[in-house]
């Protein structure tokens, strides 16, 4: 793979695929997050969110968390350290690529 | 995926998450005792009303989150904000309120013997319905912009018109903050009410019960 920073090798496949991509902003601007409000926030099918969200898990991006509240139990979803940063990179690596482009 | 992309999606989880109308319905009773408690004083020359609205959030935050919890997650989930944005405002709001409090202590103590700090007071006191109008409606934008709930202009821009029309007409504050109250509280009842419908519960849902993951 290439060192040069504008190219587009670089971007992270896994976060690049727009319902990942949703995923993955939507819980970079948030704590946690549920798995009814990700489905409710994205539109996404009960399914189809589920295994991108397993995808992400794989990758150690996503972290799940189980809970109680109120002595009910509840998965909370968050982006891992490892996730952040991975995000973070995918943004700069955009920018790069956009601000290498021709006119 | 730049810098204001994310502050949409940030915007979108805010507009989602109070969409009920129930942070309204606890503004709107705030003022309501705010303004009850004013009124109640000049009635009764009771003048410790203000320990009512100053134990509120205490009282009332708990209670908030747990209607939250029953009517909101079953509905669209739950979601915990974090630091960005308006919890930043938030801090900076609640800063601004506390260096503003002390600012006043310190002018009410000095007016007492200086001359510059009578003048500044004789010049706030009689136009505080305006000062407070402006500054609700700073406070109201600020707000409605980060958290992209464009109903917190209207509240902002209505107690700017009722604290003007009160400073030149002469309507006691304490109306005002009724009014106002009464606005709000209709505004975020109306607004639970669409909610509920809009997000039915089906027979035995719960709050996120265990997805497949």
């Amino acid at each position: 793979m290439s060192k040069n920073p504008s190219n587009l090798r670089n971007i992270d496949r896994l976060i690049h695929e727009p319902a990942r991509l949703m995923i993955m902003t939507q819980l970079y601007v948030v704590e946690s997050a549920d798995f009814l409000f990700l489905q409710n926030q994205l539109q996404m099918t009960p399914g189809n969110l589920s295994s991108h969200l397993s995808k992400l898990e794989e990758a150690g991006y996503v972290e799940i968390v189980k809970e109680f509240i109120e002595r009910k139990p509840h998965t909370a979803l968050k982006l891992t350290k490892t996730g952040r940063d991975a995000f973070k990179e995918y943004q700069q690596n955009l920018k790069r690529i956009f601000a290498n482009l021709p006119e | 995926m730049n810098e204001s992309s994310l502050r949409e999606v940030e915007k979108r989880t805010y507009m989602s998450y109070h969409q009920d109308g129930l942070i309204d319905i606890f503004v709107g009773v705030y003022v309501l005792l705010f303004g009850l408690g004013i009124l109640f004083s000049t009635v009764t020359s009771f003048s410790t009303w203000f320990v009512i609205p100053a134990i509120f959030p205490a009282v009332m935050v708990p209670i908030w989150m747990s209607v939250k919890k029953r009517i909101t997650m079953p509905r669209i989930g739950y979601v915990k904000i974090g630091s960005r944005g308006v919890n930043k405002l938030m801090a900076i709001f609640i800063g601004l309120m506390v260096a503003g409090l002390g600012a006043f202590m310190v002018l009410t103590f000095a007016s007492r013997s200086q001359a510059w700090a009578l003048t500044l007071r004789n010049l706030i006191i009689p136009n505080g319905m305006i000062i407070m109008g402006i500054g609700a409606v700073i406070i109201s934008a600020l707000f409605a912009y980060t958290m992209g709930l464009k109903r917190l202009y209207a509240y902002g821009l209505l107690t700017l018109v009722l604290f003007f029309t009160g400073h030149y007409i002469i309507i006691p504050f304490a109306y005002l903050l009724v009014i106002i109250a009464f606005v709000i509280i209709i505004n975020g009842s109306v607004l639970l009410m669409r909610f509920i419908r809009k997000y039915p519960l089906a027979p035995g849902d719960k709050a996120n019960v265990e997805e497949p993951l």
